[in-house]
């Protein structure tokens, strides 16, 4: 027994010896080392021995293995330290690629908006997409055959009423959810309505029949048009910053009384003229104006006792002024390769 | 709409200094957007006064000349077609790099092997008639080399004006309107629209006409008057200029001058050839009516039509255009002259279904002024007998009235005024910007009371806000001041279904790291058909822009295949996600006005697509999807899948599953039909799941905050069993078994599926982890092993199930 513990150190410690690298030194640990190893092997047959000779070479093969043990770690800890040092671990090379999800660029946009507005006591409201000719028309002031219905080219339902007319539209405007959130919450009133919004026209890069818009309106005691510029004025320099100023010039929308465009300095040039802005120095961004009585009036709020302004942006134009996107036909493409920009 | 500014200066005196841009941004701030401006000129450059020094035959062509032409810098060869070309003559010469305006553009060229260097202009070809008989002869001492446009004395500056942008405004649709605004706004006196010698208005004859109105509601205003001994002769040039500024082609001299007054007055009129003519009548189309148009086109009149007839026989479409067999021509020696006005609504009515857009029916739409007839005939009449002498009145005009106008007094308060700008305007200023516009204006103590005129009491000022909007567009908005909103604010409910809607979408786009898709919310019948959905249940739009937009989806999985077609060739696995609206033919929750009905039903869905290449990792992986979203929403609540009835008609033999949440169907999952996605061109396998919006809302609304729960004190026994059953057996009743089993018994995850030949045939095992869990000790082995050897035996009675031995 104490001949084969000796032969068996011998073996080892050459072995060791002519160890040249990790692997090789691997395999010696599982020849001799492992439970299932050589030294193991033979401690197991020290059971089969008489107590005095178990005894003695029981204390000897626990001196060896510690010896064995110590001089493989040594050897091991040598071999780690130089490979160690001739390791070409490079710290720049990245990480191993997760790809992230994204979301669309005006879902994007119409966060922004919307948080902007809270910040200001804006709650958001949501509204049909078909939508019937009396909200998405006469409540706001567009009787039937009225030529302004000629500004939106719409989308009608093929679902006749009871007279045998078309009266459910796709919705042209977010407009639509003026008189119905003032059905729901009455006076006062801070709201934005963001959504889709439809319109019957031949899509190209600068056109499409799908688009979003985000509609605005405030509602209390003495509201008035002041009010009203300093708002827009407020979004003008969310979005493009502290400097920019506002120019309103009239403009006819049938639900307002008076009617305005809102322009902002140019973000591109700061107002110089260039491409964006067709070298005017404004970029034409909000339709406004204080709402129309009539409008108040089917919305059930009394006009003389309250008065009200309303605004409406497009989001899709605030997307390809913001990300520079010169197609407005990519928002509805579902092409990832657009998606994943954002 | 076109504004020539020479136009506008016979009204109101704009200053020479005031540069074009100016003026636009004047209307622009304070009236309406002027598109563009452009110099007339323009529309000339490169074209010169030259003179013809030579003409000899082509040698290839008998009907071509070759001219050798004097443009004073060059001598240029000229090929000419023209038969009236002649050697000495002084004629407008197109040079190389002209664009006319008809839109030709002169290039260098070669006209059967001769040279030629320029072109040689007809009128046609330079938009200043309709003549292509020959070259236009220019008058015999025009300076050879002058710019053609210095030559026609073209000085004039056009202004475009928006049109849609005009709607609410009838009185704007001519110059003189403009010409009223600019007055307004530059503080220059407006001179007036007609100064006529009364002697002028004696008609020389007693000729009657006979004019009857069937309807009074479709033609307010009717002036009929007769003119005898006209000539159909070209206009002059000055008229004929007129009108080109305004981009309108001149036709012969008394077309010329209605033209000329319309688009002066914004009143239309119309001459009929007297000589065709017995009985004027006006009344509403009948059944099966149709007419001849000027432009030579023939209509069968729309329901509702006002029609003007002779007699029976219909001469005009009323306020559109004219018929064929009244209108003047060459032999015409006297004629009817119209002014009228008719009803706003069925002309509009009546254009847009005919689709017959004309200068005419875009000013009537508008709501014309009734007293405006009157002062345009006799503008008419005025320049007739300017330039046909010989005019004479044939006898009294017939002047039918069937208008009150609704001239009432609009009152408002000077504060509610101050009040709703957030600025004090003075008395004074306010009075004179109403007068400067033509309104009455009386002043008592506070209270402002003002009549609108003629020309806008008919439709855009009614109420005081319009007057508000009045004196607030001409100080100007950049003049207004801005204020801050009072802080009190109003407390609305906040809006569940947007905060649960962005939840959804950072889960997804988070940590479930898929794209957000918009898509439209139209389909085609075709793409339906494809996925063996009938599309006769479908609500579809009346005036779609393709077939391919023409129906309103029912579900979101058309529009997600359709992205997954597109994206295939560049990505070969990915998630896409959408949330949208879809419409049904039924009810829904919104009202649709004041009758009580409801608008179709139109709520939203959430619909997830997974793309790859394997078919069973792509249905895993969209559940993963759903279960990372329902347990990411609600970390406490439990999903399960169970098994459909109907199955949707897409879906791959049996590859379809109900999702239930909390005890409530939500939505559906499911493998795509092979075939389907063949019809579909997709190279991807895919697996589609749609959950209703508003169910994950109302459970968002019923469940309750998550409560704490102290964690485990005690250690929990997991035990590994695995049980072999039918291949048919759906996992979820198992499942369910399982987990309900025993209070002790807190859960069960399978981590494996096997089916092979170690089983049998028709046999598929399920490894599970079970973990019993007491919140009061520690299990211990005998109690574990005698639920579990109840559950195996229940097991076994309930399913066949048997346990693997390995």
């Amino acid at each position: 027994m104490k001949n084969k513990l000796e032969k068996l150190r011998e073996d080892f410690l050459a072995a060791l010896d002519s160890v040249t690298d990790l692997s090789s030194l691997r395999d010696l640990e599982i020849k001799y080392l492992s439970r299932k190893g050589e030294l193991s092997g033979l401690l197991g047959g020290l059971k089969d021995l008489g107590i005095d000779i178990r005894r003695e070479a029981g204390e000897l093969a626990n001196v060896i293995k510690q010896e064995l043990q110590l001089r493989f770690n040594e050897t091991k800890n040598n071999f780690e330290k130089k490979a160690e040092k001739n390791s070409q671990l490079d710290p720049t090379i990245p990480g191993k690629k997760i790809e992230g999800g994204h979301l669309h660029p005006l879902t994007l946009l119409k966060r922004e908006m919307e948080d902007f507005f809270a910040t200001l006591g804006f709650q958001v409201m949501d509204g049909p997409e078909i939508e019937s000719e009396f909200y998405n028309f006469e409540a706001l002031n567009v009787p039937p055959h009225h030529p302004a219905r000629d500004m939106q080219d719409t989308f009608y339902v093929d679902l006749k009423n009871k007279d045998g007319e078309y009266d459910l539209a796709m919705r042209s405007q977010t407009s639509n959810t003026q008189v119905r959130a003032m059905q729901k919450y009455g006076s006062p009133l801070r709201m934005i309505m963001p959504g889709r919004v439809f319109r019957s026209e031949a899509t190209d890069a600068r056109h499409e029949h799908t688009f979003y818009q985000l509609e605005g309106m405030v509602i209390d005691k003495d509201i008035n048009f002041a009010h009203m510029k300093n708002i827009l004025e407020a979004v003008g320099k969310k979005l493009y910053g502290p400097e920019t100023k506002i120019r309103m010039r009239p403009k006819f929308y049938p639900f307002v009384e008076p009617g305005s465009n809102g322009e902002y300095t140019c973000f591109l040039c700061q107002g110089k003229g260039c491409r964006v802005c067709k070298n005017s120095g404004w970029l034409e961004i909000v339709g406004c104006g204080l709402i129309h009585p009539n409008v108040l009036r089917a919305g059930g709020i009394d006009p003389e006792k309250y008065s009200g302004f309303a605004f409406g942006f497009g989001l899709n134009r605030l997307a390809m002024l913001k990300y520079g996107i010169d197609d407005v036909r990519l928002f509805n493409s579902g092409d990832m390769r657009f998606l994943k920009q954002f | 709409m076109y504004l020539s500014l020479n136009w506008l200066k016979d009204f109101v005196k704009i200053p020479n200094k005031m540069r074009p841009e100016e003026l636009a941004q004047l209307l622009t701030l304070h009236t309406v957007e002027v598109e563009s401006w452009q110099t007339q000129s323009d529309d000339f450059a490169k074209v010169v006064v030259g003179k013809v020094l030579s003409v000899k035959p082509h040698p290839n062509a008998d009907r071509l000349r070759l001219c050798q032409v004097d443009v004073k810098k060059e001598i240029l060869d000229i090929v000419c077609g023209a038969p009236n070309v002649e050697s000495g003559q002084r004629v407008a010469v197109a040079l190389v790099g002209a664009t006319l305006p008809n839109g030709l553009t002169i290039k260098e060229s070669e006209i059967r092997g001769e040279k030629s260097l320029g072109m040689i202009c007809a009128e046609d070809e330079l938009g200043l008639g309709i003549d292509h008989e020959g070259i236009m002869v220019l008058d015999k001492n025009a300076k050879i080399g002058q710019e053609f446009a210095a030559y026609l004395n073209l000085n004039d500056i056009i202004l475009e004006i928006d049109n849609k942008s005009l709607s609410n405004r009838g009185d704007l649709w001519g110059h003189y309107g403009m010409a009223r605004e600019i007055s307004t706004l530059l503080k220059m006196p407006l001179v007036p629209y007609l100064k006529i010698d009364e002697k002028l208005l004696i008609p020389s004859g007693k000729e009657k006409i006979s004019v009857k109105i069937e309807d009074k509601r479709i033609c307010s205003r009717y002036i009929a008057v007769k003119i005898n001994n006209v000539k159909i002769v070209e206009s002059p040039n000055w008229l004929k200029e007129k009108l080109a500024a305004v981009n309108v082609r001149p036709i012969n001299v008394l077309v010329d001058i209605t033209n000329y007054v319309m688009f002066e007055s914004g009143q239309p009129l119309h001459v009929f050839d007297a000589g065709k003519i017995q009985k004027i009548s006006i009344g509403l189309s009948k059944k099966d009516e149709g007419i001849e148009t000027l432009d030579g086109k023939e209509y069968l009149l729309p329901e509702d039509t006002i029609v003007i007839r002779d007699g029976s026989e219909p001469i005009a479409v009323a306020g559109i255009m004219g018929g064929a067999n009244s209108a003047v021509n060459e032999n015409t020696t006297s004629v009817i002259l119209e002014a009228a006005t008719f009803d706003a609504v069925y002309v509009r009515k009546s254009s847009q279904k005919l689709n017959l857009r004309t200068d005419a029916s875009m000013r009537f739409e508008k709501t014309l002024d009734p007293t405006l007839p009157e002062k345009a005939w006799q503008k008419a009449w005025q320049l007739i007998k300017e330039i046909l002498p010989e005019a004479e009145l044939a006898g009294d005009i017939v002047d039918v009235v069937n208008f009150d106008l609704n001239q009432e007094q609009i009152s408002l308060d000077f504060s509610w005024l101050k009040k709703k700008i957030g600025k004090q305007i003075s008395r004074k200023e306010v009075q004179n910007i109403l007068e400067r516009l033509g309104f009455l204006v009386e002043i008592n103590k506070n209270v402002l009371m003002v009549t609108p005129p003629s020309w806008r009491a008919v439709k855009d000022v009614t109420i005081k806000e319009d007057i508000l909007e009045e004196v607030i567009r001409i100080i100007g908005y950049d003049n207004i001041p801005t204020a801050a909103l009072s802080n009190a604010l109003s407390f609305l409910p906040e809006n569940k279904e947007l905060l649960l809607e962005r939840r959804v979408q950072d889960i997804l786009s988070g940590s479930g790291r898929m794209l957000e898709v918009y898509n439209y919310s139209f389909v085609s019948e075709s793409s339906l058909s494809k996925l063996n959905i009938n599309s006769s249940r479908y609500l579809k739009l009346v005036n779609p822009i393709s077939e391919q937009q023409a129906l309103l989806r029912q579900s979101l999985l058309p529009g997600l295949l359709q992205n997954v077609r597109l994206n295939q060739f560049n990505y070969s696995e990915f998630g896409l996600f959408e949330i949208g609206r879809i419409f049904l033919p039924l009810p829904g929750e919104y009202i649709k006005d004041a009758k009580g009905d409801f608008l179709p039903y139109q709520g939203k869905r959430l619909g997830l697509m997974v793309a790859g290449q394997d078919t069973n990792k792509v249905f895993e992986s969209l559940k993963s999807y759903v279960e990372l979203l329902l347990n990411s929403l609600w970390p406490q609540i439990k999903s399960e899948y169970t098994a459909l009835e109907n199955l949707p008609t897409w879906v791959k033999s049996g590859q379809a599953a109900a999702i239930y949440c909390h005890g409530k169907e939500i939505g559906v999952v499911g493998l795509l039909d092979d075939k389907l996605a063949n019809n579909f061109a997709l190279k991807l396998k895919t697996a589609f799941a749609e959950i209703n919006f508003k169910e994950l809302l109302a459970l968002d609304n019923i469940l309750p905050i998550n409560q704490y729960q102290e964690s485990p004190k005690y250690p929990a026994v997991i035990r590994d069993l695995s049980f072999v059953v039918d291949e048919k057996m759906l996992y979820n009743d198992f499942w369910r078994t399982l987990i309900s089993f025993h209070p002790l018994l807190i859960q069960a995850e399978l981590f494996d599926i096997y089916q092979g030949d170690a089983l049998g045939a028709g046999k598929k095992s399920w490894a599970f982890h079970l973990t019993y869990q007491s919140n009061d000790k520690t299990l211990t082995t005998e109690e574990v092993d005698l639920i579990q050897k109840e559950l195996i035996q229940v097991c076994h009675d309930k399913f066949e199930a048997q346990i693997r031995n390995f």
